[in-house]
C-alpha cells in the first residue's frame, strides 16, 4: 500500500482565509460530541464523536443505514440534532448555522445540480447567492470548469451530462465559495474508475491546500488512500476509530508468503524460522509455500537472512498487509454478535 | 473597470483555484430572490415549452365553448349586449391563472427532488428566498400566458370587451392577484406534499369542480338551484365577477373588494404554511 496519504505537516491556510476563516475553536475544524439523533423511535445515530484537525481528512465508513449521512446533514447544519454537541469550523451547527455554511462545501449523495442549467450557469448561480457580481460569478465559474475539465460541456444542459460529469460538476458547485471545510457523502459511489481516481487527486490537492475534508464511504480502498483518520459507524454507533494502520494493527497481521524449490526446502526453511523465533505456517503434505506473520516490515529482512544462513533459496516472497476489508468484516461480525 | 480585465496568473497548481476563492461577501434575502427568479426564468425562456403547455387547458376550454356555446340560444339572465366569448373569456383567464399557479407548486417540488433544494441548504441562503421567488416566476408566467390569451382571443376569435384599455389592465392585474394568491396556495402544497401527483390531482379535483360551480360559464342565476347555492359562496365566482365587471363593464364589480380579501387570506395563510413545511428536513 504506497498510497497513504501523509498528513501535511503544515497547518497553513494557503493564504485565501482571511481572518474570521479560521474561525474561533483552533485547530479543531470538525467536532462531534456525543451527536445522538432520533427519528421517532429510530436512532440513526447514538452518541457519536468524531473529529478533525485542520487540513485532514476524517473517513466515515459504514454500510448503508450506518448513520453517515444522518451525521453529514446535522454537520452541514441541514438536519436538527436530537443530543450532543457539534462544531464545524469552529461554529455550532444549532446556534450559528450560517456562519458555518459560509464556510463549508457539500456534495451529497446526490448530484446537487439544476439539470435545467448549463453547468457554466450553475456556477454562476451560487456564486451569485454567495454575494458575486456577474463578472465575478463568471470569472469563478470559469477558474472552476478549467479546473474540473468541463470548458468543452460548460454550456451543455446538465440534464444530458453522464453520471461522473455531474458529479465532477457538483463538486465544482460546492467548492465556488472556496470552502475551508468539505463534506464528501459517498463522492465516488458510481463511478468508474479512471473519474474515481481523478476525484481522489482532486481531494489529495485540497488537502494539501489546507481544507479539511468529511469523507463517507463504503469503499476501503478509498478510506485507506485518502483518510488521515477512520471512523467505523455501524448502526448509529461509534465501532472503531483511528488511523487506517492502527485499525489493521487491531485485526490482521502483515505476513510474508515464501515459495520454496526442492522437496526438503519447506520444511528446512520452516525449521530455520521457528529457530530465528518466527511462527510459519505451512510448509506440510508437500506444499512450497510458508505464510510468516511478521509485526513490523524491518522483520522482512530477518526473514530473508535466516534462509540465507540454511541455504535455502526462495523462488518468490510476497508482502502482505492486513487490508481495511480485514478490519471491517471483523468489525462488523463483532458488532453483529453483540447485538446492543 | 480595464485594470479589471487583465488576466490574472495562473497558480502553479490547479487545484489551489479551487480554495482561492475571493470572499464573495454574502448577499440579502432581496439579492437572494433577485438570484433564485432569475434562474427560473432563464429556465423558462430556454424551454418555452413549460409556458405553451400551461396554456394548452384554458385555451382548449376557450375554444370548445365558444364553438359549442355560440349556437345555443343564451340562457334568460345572461348580459344584454355581450357575446358569449366575451363573457366567457375573463373566466378562462382565472382558470389559466389557477393552472400557472398549480405550476408554482410543481416548480418546488421539483426543486425538492432534483437536488436544488439539498444545495441550498448547504448554503447561506434564506429558505424563503426559493418560495419567493417561485412566486415571483408564476406572475411572470401568468403575465406572459394572460397576455398571450388576450391577443390570441382578440385577433383570431373577435373579443371586443366594452372596457378601455384602463378596465382591461385593471382586470388583468385582479387577474395576476388571484394567481399570486393561489400560487401561495400550490407553494404551500409542495412544500408538504413534495411530490407532484398529487399536487397536480389537488388541482384537478379543486380548480375543476369550482371553475364549473361558479359564475365561469354560465350566470349564476341561471344554473340550478343547488348549483347555483355552491356557486354563491365560491371563492372563484366573487373573482370571475370582478374581473368580468372590469373587462366587460357589466354589474359585479361590488365582487371585487370580497376577492380581494379572500385573494389576501389566502396569500397570506399560504405563506405561513408554505415556510413551515419547507422547513422540513428534505
Amino acid at each position: 500500500m504506497s498510497g497513504l496519504v501523509m498528513p501535511p505537516s503544515t497547518q497553513s491556510g494557503a493564504g485565501a482565509g482571511s481572518g474570521p476563516d479560521s474561525g474561533p475553536g483552533g485547530d479543531q475544524m470538525i467536532v462531534a460530541e456525543g451527536v445522538s439523533k432520533s427519528f421517532g423511535s429510530v436512532h440513526a445515530l447514538d452518541s457519536v464523536s468524531v473529529s478533525a484537525r485542520r487540513g485532514t481528512v476524517l473517513a466515515l465508513l459504514g454500510h448503508n443505514g450506518a448513520g453517515k449521512t444522518t451525521l453529514v446533514n446535522i454537520l452541514t447544519t441541514s438536519l436538527p440534532l436530537s443530543s450532543g454537541r457539534a462544531r464545524v469550523a469552529g461554529y455550532d451547527v444549532t446556534r450559528e448555522p450560517f456562519e458555518i455554511r459560509r464556510r463549508i462545501g457539500l456534495t451529497g449523495q446526490f448530484a446537487s445540480v439544476d439539470t435545467q442549467l448549463s453547468g457554466r450557469d450553475n456556477l454562476v448561480l451560487i456564486a451569485r447567492l454567495l454575494g458575486a457580481g456577474r463578472r465575478a460569478a463568471r470569472s469563478r465559474a470559469d477558474d472552476l470548469l478549467e479546473l474540473f475539465e468541463l470548458t468543452t460541456v460548460a454550456d451543455r444542459r446538465a440534464s444530458g451530462y453522464s453520471g461522473g460529469l455531474r458529479r465532477r460538476l457538483d463538486l465544482a458547485v460546492s467548492l465556488v465559495g472556496g470552502p475551508r471545510v468539505i463534506f464528501l457523502d459517498e463522492p465516488t459511489t458510481g463511478l468508474d474508475p479512471s473519474s474515481r481516481l481523478k476525484l481522489w487527486e482532486i481531494v489529495e490537492g485540497l488537502v494539501q491546500q489546507g481544507a479539511t475534508v468529511l469523507l463517507t464511504t463504503q469503499y476501503l480502498e478509498e478510506a485507506d488512500r485518502l483518510a488521515d483518520s477512520i471512523t467505523v459507524l455501524s448502526a448509529g454507533k461509534v465501532v472503531a476509530s483511528g488511523t487506517a494502520d492502527e485499525l489493521k494493527a487491531t485485526v490482521g497481521r502483515r505476513t510474508v508468503t515464501l515459495t520454496l524449490d526442492g522437496d526438503d526446502a519447506p520444511a528446512r526453511a520452516g525449521a530455520a524460522l521457528r529457530g530465528a523465533g518466527f511462527a510459519p505456517v505451512g510448509g506440510e503434505d508437500g506444499t512450497r509455500s510458508l505464510v510468516v506473520p511478521i509485526d513490523t516490515t524491518r522483520e522482512i529482512a530477518d526473514v530473508i537472512r535466516t534462509l540465507d544462513q540454511a541455504s535455502v533459496e526462495a523462488t518468490e516472497l510476497t508482502f502482505g498487509e492486513p487490508t481495511l476489508d480485514d478490519v471491517y468484516l471483523t468489525l462488523a461480525e463483532q458488532h453483529a454478535r453483540t447485538p446492543a | 473597470m480595464t485594470t479589471h480585465l487583465t488576466p490574472a496568473p495562473r497558480p502553479a497548481a490547479p487545484v489551489a483555484v479551487a480554495l482561492e476563492a475571493p470572499d464573495f461577501g454574502g448577499s440579502s434575502f432581496v439579492g437572494q430572490v433577485r438570484v433564485l427568479t432569475g434562474r427560473s426564468l432563464r429556465a423558462m425562456v430556454t424551454d418555452p415549452g413549460i409556458v405553451l403547455f400551461g396554456l394548452i387547458q384554458p385555451v382548449v376550454i376557450l375554444f370548445v365553448l365558444t364553438q359549442v356555446f355560440s349556437k345555443m340560444g343564451m340562457p334568460p339572465h345572461f348580459p344584454e349586449g355581450v357575446s358569449y366569448l366575451d363573457f366567457v373569456l375573463p373566466a378562462v383567464l382565472v382558470d389559466n391563472a389557477a393552472q400557472s399557479a398549480m405550476q408554482s407548486g410543481v416548480g418546488l417540488v421539483e426543486d425538492l427532488r432534483n437536488g436544488v433544494v439539498a444545495r441550498l441548504r448547504s448554503l447561506p441562503v434564506h429558505p424563503g428566498a426559493l418560495l419567493v421567488a417561485r412566486s415571483l416566476v408564476g406572475l411572470v408566467r401568468s403575465a406572459v400566458q394572460i397576455l398571450v390569451i388576450m391577443v390570441l382571443a382578440m385577433t383570431v376569435l373577435g373579443y371586443s370587451p366594452n372596457g378601455g384599455v384602463a378596465e382591461l389592465a385593471l382586470s388583468a392585474g385582479l387577474t395576476l392577484f388571484l394567481s399570486f394568491a393561489l400560487g401561495w396556495a400550490f407553494i404551500a402544497a409542495g412544500a408538504w406534499l413534495r411530490r407532484a401527483e398529487p399536487l397536480q390531482n389537488l388541482a384537478l379535483i379543486v380548480i375543476f369542480p369550482l371553475m364549473f360551480a361558479s359564475s365561469a360559464y354560465v350566470p349564476v342565476a341561471d344554473l340550478p338551484g343547488w348549483l347555483a347555492a355552491v356557486a354563491q359562496v365560491n371563492p372563484l365566482t366573487y373573482a370571475i365577477d370582478a374581473t368580468r365587471a372590469l373587462a366587460l363593464d357589466v354589474p359585479g364589480l361590488d365582487h371585487a373588494i370580497p376577492a380581494l380579501v379572500i385573494g389576501g387570506v389566502i396569500s397570506a395563510a399560504g405563506v405561513f404554511a408554505a415556510l413551515a413545511g419547507f422547513r422540513r428536513p428534505l
